[in-house]
C-alpha cells in the first residue's frame, strides 16, 4: 500500500521536474569549441593560399586529425595556429 | 607545577585593618571590569589597527590584481568593439560578419566571444554564442554565465547597437575567476593568520603594559598600606615608564621630606616649649609656697607672664611661617618702596646695637620699588638684624645694605660674629634649628625659618655665606634675594 502511494506521488513530481528542466534554457553556449566549428575552420584554412606551406600545412593537418579523433578543442587550437601562421607568412 | 605566566595586575595583600580603595562599584548598569582596563583597551586598539592594516593590504592587493585584470579586459573589449564598428562603417553587415569570423579563427587563447544578430528578427549572422543573453537587454556592459568547453564560466560582454544590427563583444573570464578563487582562498587563510596575530599582539600589548605598570601599582599599594619607604623600581630602559617612576619617586621623596619636617617641627615644639612652660610653672609653684610677701609674689607672677608671652610669640612666629609657606599672604602683595622699610628696621635696631657697643652701618640706594608683603619683609629684615646683633661681639660692626640689580633686589645683613659652619647652613632654615655654637645664645630657632619662608613667598632665596672669608671670625652674611616682577 505504501509502495503504491509512493508511485502515485512520484509520478506528478517527475512530470513537474521534466517540465521545469525543459523550460530552463541554461546559460548561452559558446559554439567555437564544437566539431562543426572545427570543420568550418578547416575549410577556412584550406582556401588560404599560404596554408599550403609550412608550418601552416602541418598545423592544419594535425588540427584536422585531432578533430577527427574526437578532440575538437585541441584540433581547433591547432587550426587557429595554422590560420595565424598563414596570415603572417608573405 | 609552578605558574610561570606573567604576573597579572592583581593588587598585593594589604596589612590587616587597611581597606583597599574602591574606585567604582560594579552594579548592574556598570560596564564589565574588563572594559574598564586600560590594558584591555590598548589591546583592542592594537587589534583593530592591525586588522584595519590587513584589510587595507588585501584591498590594495585585490585592486592591483583582479581589478587590473578587469580593467584590462574592459579595455580590450572596448577596443575590439570600436574596431568592429569601424569595420561596419567601412563595409556593411557582411564585412562585419567576416571580421568577426576572422577574429575567431585566430583566437588562439580561445577567450573571445562575439554575436552579431539582426535587430528585427534576432537572426544570428556571425559569432560563437548560440543565443542572445537576456541580460543584454538591460545594460550595455554586463557579466553572465556562458557554457564553454562543457563548463559554465563567467563572461564579460558589451552590447553595441548598429543600424539594423546588434553586436555583442566579450571575453571569457575563466582566468579572472581562477585568480579570484585563488585570492579568496588566500584571503581566508590570511584572515585566520591576521586574527591570530592580532590576538597574540593584543595579548602581548596588554601583558607588557601590565608588567610595566606593576612596579608603580605595587609601590602605591604599599604606601597606601603604610610603608612610606617603598619606591618604584626602575627598569633601566629610561623610557616613559621609567620617567613616570622617577617622577613618582621624586614626589614620594618630597612627601617624605615634608612629613619628616612636620614630624621634626612637632617634636621640636614639644621639646622646645616644654622647657619654658615647665620653667614658668616651677617659678609660680615655688613662689606660691615660698613668697615672703605680696610684692615678691607679684614679681614672680610678672616673670611667669613674661615667660608665657615668649611662648605666645613663638606660636605667633610659627603661624607666620606657616602662613608664608602656604602662600596665604600673597593676597596682601602690593607695590611699595623697600628703602624706607629697611631704613626703619635699621633705625629700630640702631639703639640695640649701640647698647651692646656695636656699630650698625646702613647703606641703601634710593629708591627700591618692588611688589610684595611690606610687613613680612620688615619682619624678615628685623630677624636678620636681630641675629646679627646677637652674635656680634662688643666693638663689632653690623652692616645692612641693599642693591638693585636688573632682575632682583638683594638685601644683605653682615656681622662680625663667629659665623655659621657650612654644614649647618642647609639646616639654618629649619624650624627650631640651633647651631652648636649658638646653644648658649637666647633665641627660638625660628628667625631664619621665617626669613626663608618670606624669601620663598616672594619667589626669592636666602643665601648664607662668610662675611669675611678666611678670617678667624668669618662672620655671617645673610643675603635676601627678591626678584623683581
Amino acid at each position: 500500500m505504501v509502495r503504491g502511494m509512493v508511485v502515485s506521488l512520484s509520478m506528478p513530481v517527475l512530470v513537474l521536474a521534466i517540465a521545469v528542466a525543459a523550460s530552463y534554457e541554461g546559460a548561452p553556449r559558446v559554439t567555437s569549441d564544437s566539431p562543426e566549428y572545427c570543420s568550418s575552420l578547416a575549410a577556412r584554412v584550406a582556401v588560404m593560399p599560404a596554408a599550403r606551406r609550412e608550418p601552416s600545412k602541418s598545423l592544419a593537418a594535425e588540427g584536422v586529425k585531432l578533430c577527427g579523433s574526437g578532440y575538437p578543442r585541441a584540433g581547433i587550437a591547432k587550426l587557429r595556429r595554422a590560420v595565424k601562421a598563414a596570415q603572417v607568412e608573405p | 607545577m609552578p605558574d610561570d605566566s606573567p604576573p597579572a595586575l592583581a593588587p598585593p595583600a594589604l596589612p590587616p585593618g587597611v581597606r583597599r580603595p574602591r574606585f567604582a562599584e560594579s552594579g548592574p548598569g556598570a560596564p564589565p571590569r574588563l572594559l574598564k582596563s586600560a590594558g584591555f583597551r590598548f589591546a583592542v586598539v592594537f587589534a583593530a589597527m592591525f586588522t584595519s592594516a590587513a584589510i587595507a593590504l588585501v584591498a590594495v592587493l585585490w585592486w592591483a590584481t583582479a581589478g587590473a585584470l578587469d580593467r584590462q579586459t574592459d579595455a580590450a573589449i572596448r577596443a575590439d568593439a570600436v574596431a568592429l564598428g569601424e569595420r561596419w562603417r567601412e563595409g556593411s553587415g557582411s564585412g562585419l560578419a567576416e571580421a568577426i569570423e576572422e577574429r575567431l579563427a585566430v583566437d588562439i587563447e580561445n577567450e573571445a566571444i562575439y554575436l552579431l544578430v539582426e535587430t528585427a528578427t534576432m537572426k544570428k549572422l556571425a559569432g560563437n554564442l548560440d543565443r542572445w543573453p537576456a541580460e543584454a537587454e538591460a545594460t550595455n556592459w554586463f557579466r553572465t554565465r556562458v557554457s564553454h568547453d562543457g563548463f559554465e564560466v563567467e563572461a564579460r560582454l558589451h552590447r553595441v547597437e548598429l543600424p539594423g544590427l546588434r553586436l555583442l563583444v566579450g571575453r571569457d573570464e575563466t582566468e579572472r575567476e581562477m585568480l579570484r578563487h585563488l585570492l579568496t582562498e588566500g584571503v581566508i587563510w590570511a584572515s585566520g593568520a591576521v586574527v591570530f596575530f592580532a590576538l597574540v599582539g593584543a595579548w602581548l600589548v596588554r601583558a607588557v603594559l601590565q608588567a610595566r605598570m606593576r612596579p608603580a601599582f605595587v609601590t602605591t599599594a604599599a604606601i597606601a598600606g603604610g610603608d612610606l619607604s617603598s619606591r618604584v623600581a626602575l627598569s633601566g630602559r629610561e623610557d616613559e615608564f621609567d620617567r613616570l617612576a622617577q617622577t613618582l619617586n621624586t614626589m614620594l621623596d618630597r612627601i617624605g621630606t615634608l612629613m619628616a619636617g612636620v614630624r621634626g617641627v612637632s617634636d621640636a615644639i614639644a621639646h622646645d616649649l616644654r622647657t619654658p612652660i615647665a620653667r614658668a610653672r616651677g617659678k609660680l609653684e615655688e613662689a606660691l609656697g615660698t613668697a615672703r610677701d605680696e610684692e615678691a609674689l607679684r614679681a614672680v607672677i610678672e616673670e611667669g607672664i613674661s615667660d608665657l608671652d615668649n611662648i605666645s610669640r613663638i606660636f605667633q612666629a610659627l603661624l607666620r611661617i606657616a602662613e608664608a609657606e602656604a602662600g596665604a599672604r600673597r593676597a596682601a602683595f602690593g607695590p611699595f618702596d623697600l628703602r624706607p622699610v629697611l631704613a626703619d628696621a635699621g633705625e629700630l635696631y640702631e639703639a640695640s646695637a649701640e647698647a651692646r657697643g656695636q656699630m650698625l652701618e646702613v647703606s641703601l640706594p634710593d629708591p627700591l620699588e618692588m611688589v610684595g608683603d611690606r610687613d613680612l619683609l620688615l619682619q624678615a629684615v628685623a630677624n636678620l638684624l636681630d641675629n646679627a646683633i646677637k652674635f656680634t661681639p662688643a666693638g663689632g660692626t653690623v652692616r645692612l645694605a641693599a642693591r638693585r640689580h636688573a632682575q632682583a633686589i638683594t638685601v644683605s645683613v653682615a656681622d662680625d660674629g663667629p659665623g655659621l659652619a657650612p654644614e649647618d647652613r642647609s639646616h639654618a632654615g629649619e624650624r627650631f634649628f640651633r647651631a652648636d655654637r649658638s646653644r648658649a645664645t637666647p633665641g627660638s630657632g625660628l628667625g631664619l625659618s621665617l626669613v626663608l619662608a618670606v624669601a620663598h613667598l616672594h619667589g626669592g632665596a636666602l643665601l648664607l655665606e662668610d662675611a669675611k672669608p678666611g678670617a678667624a671670625q668669618p662672620g655671617l652674611k645673610a643675603v635676601l634675594q627678591l626678584p623683581l616682577p
